[in-house]
């Protein structure tokens, strides 16, 4: 691949959700060389790796393989070549549902390549024979064989080198399964540089760039704490990163879309979902967010320069999910006057129902909706019980679905024994818990491949 | 009147497994070493209560005027199994800026 001395790359997609018009307004007018797609939540796996069992041709993102298809032939008129992780637990499933769909349109040549190596639920045993322990690195526990019967998902964290390598053989769009959010910018970054691993500060500034722009909007207005600020949040635009071979980065946006980049959007970010800022660890290596320097250099235009890294950590993160009980919930609501004397009595009656249902729990959580259902011991109880309304929301975690359905039939129940004005809208069925197990694998025991498919 | 910390700073939150990130930003630069200053880790424990079962950390971040608390234990199982109706921890930092600013 040729080196050039700048990339222009924009981020499709946040999350699995997220709204598509951007993505398109991007490819259209951002002139772009790469657009990149996160889709995968720590819950998405587990929910792909269900429809895979169902059906052996599912596993990957249904949205993000229609949206590389619905893109691919404009894409190809200007030059952007698409990467995502929309794979999920089948990236191979996808590549070949995007190939299919592409022949029927009359698409052919398009070029797919697949980055696979990250699912690691067959070789868990494996590894565990070869000496590696898999303990819990939240809890200390190394024993796996508690939870071995109830897994359901295990994805290591892959870098960027697969993407590399697959654009290295000139795919058009690549599609991998759980790699680090990061990854699908970090990987276009240092393919079109054509730099490798070995400089920690260029890698970790590619991976500075690629958190700021990984959550789509979320450095251009989204989720902001000046929201009455930012303007058109329904037509945002997302971000686009001009990364230069020293490093420097431009993060902005398209013009007249809605929202803004200016330093405080990207600082927002900056700290979005982070541990110690002094080391943001990835598998493509660690980036000192305290390096970070940020400069508006234009209309929508902020510059982060001066960032800081460490080499690449010897190991690779990796959730492990595992069936673990239900939850059941309900949510009551209540009118003034004395809104929450009428929920607080209610709170009591359910107490008195999960009573004479003999509901079993692990653990019951209550919390007054209008009160403390966000901040719990942290937001003071009102001096006055005089607001317009209060709910009553109520969690249940048990063993089985059947218990958890006490809690729904519980709530229901209130509906004529609770106190005057107990309104309930529609009651909500049990929902399966899946817990995660972090832990870590030595990165040399995770070997990634790259597949190409074209179509 | 006394003055809170929602007065001189922002912030964004979200979950980190159980742990609970909150990034959080002085909205002027001669408020940053107020806001550090506020940010005790003691003090932000006790104003969370049981909902943290860890430690808490603050990690200074002087080159953007911020800082950045990690509740360790802090999403009461994580966002796949909490019981709270914020699972992702998005709403929870906000309760940050209640502590007072000497």
């Amino acid at each position: 691949m040729k080196r050039h001395d700048q990339v222009r790359i924009g981020c499709g997609s946040g999350f699995w959700g997220d709204a598509p018009d951007p993505a398109f307004e991007l490819l259209e007018h951002g002139k772009l060389d790469y657009l990149g797609f996160d889709y995968l939540a720590e819950l998405t796996m587990a929910l792909l790796q269900r429809l895979r069992a169902k059906d052996p041709e599912a596993g990957y993102v249904e949205d993000a393989v229609q949206t590389m298809v619905d893109m691919a032939p404009l894409a190809r008129r200007v030059g952007t070549r698409l990467v995502s992780n929309g794979g999920g637990v089948h990236p191979r499933a996808g590549a070949d549902a995007i190939a299919q769909r592409l022949a029927a349109k009359g698409e052919r040549g398009v070029r797919i390549g697949t980055v696979v190596g990250d699912d690691l639920l067959g070789r868990l045993d494996e590894l565990v024979a070869g000496g590696v322990p898999l303990a819990n690195s939240a809890t200390g526990s190394a024993d796996l064989a508690s939870i071995r019967s109830r897994i359901v998902c295990a994805n290591a964290y892959l870098g960027s080198e697969g993407i590399v390598e697959a654009l290295a053989q000139d795919a058009d769009i690549v599609i991998t399964g759980r790699v680090a959010d990061s990854a699908v910018f970090v990987g276009p970054i240092l393919a079109h540089l054509g730099v490798g691993y070995d400089d920690p500060d260029l890698v970790a500034a590619a991976i500075t760039a690629g958190h700021i722009a990984e959550c789509s909007s979320g450095c251009t207005g989204g989720m902001s704490s000046r929201f009455d600020e930012m303007e058109a949040m329904g037509r945002v635009g997302f971000p686009i990163l001009e990364f230069a071979r020293d490093g420097r980065c431009v993060v902005t946006k398209l013009p007249g879309t809605g929202g803004r980049v200016d330093a405080f959007t990207v600082k927002e970010h900056l700290v979005y979902e982070i541990g110690d800022p002094r080391g943001y660890p990835v598998p493509d290596g660690v980036a000192d967010f305290t390096s970070v320097r940020l400069q508006e250099v234009g209309a929508d235009r902020v510059e982060v320069s001066g960032v800081r890294g460490r080499p690449r950590p010897d190991q690779l993160k990796v959730l492990i999910g595992y069936a673990d009980g239900w939850i059941g919930e309900g949510l009551l609501m209540f009118p003034w006057p004395r809104a929450l004397a009428r929920a607080q009595k209610a709170r009591a009656t359910l107490l008195e129902r999960f009573d004479r249902l003999g509901l079993r729990a692990d653990a019951v959580e209550f919390s007054f909706v209008g009160v403390n259902a966000l901040h719990g011991p942290a937001a003071p109880m009102p001096e006055r019980d005089d607001a317009n309304e209060v709910g009553l929301r109520v969690a249940v975690r048990t063993r089985s679905r059947d218990e958890a359905d006490k809690v729904r039939r519980a709530c229901s129940q209130l509906w004529i024994m609770g106190p005057g004005g107990t309104s309930f809208g529609v009651p909500m069925k049990p929902r399966p818990i899946v817990s995660l197990w972090p832990t870590f694998v030595p990165r040399d025991l995770v070997p990634h491949r790259v597949e190409m498919v074209t179509s | 009147m006394t003055r809170r910390l929602a007065d001189i700073a922002d912030v964004r939150s979200g979950d980190k497994g159980d742990n609970v990130s909150i990034g959080v930003l002085a909205r002027r630069p001669e408020d940053y070493g107020a806001m550090l200053a506020a940010l005790d880790p003691a003090r932000v424990r006790a104003l969370f209560g049981d909902w943290v079962r860890g430690h808490v950390e603050v990690h200074p971040m002087p080159n953007i005027d911020g800082a950045l608390v990690l509740l360790v234990g802090g999403l009461g199982g994580g966002a796949t199994s909490t019981l709270r109706f914020d699972q992702t921890a998005k709403a929870l930092g906000n309760a940050i800026l209640r502590l007072p600013v000497g």
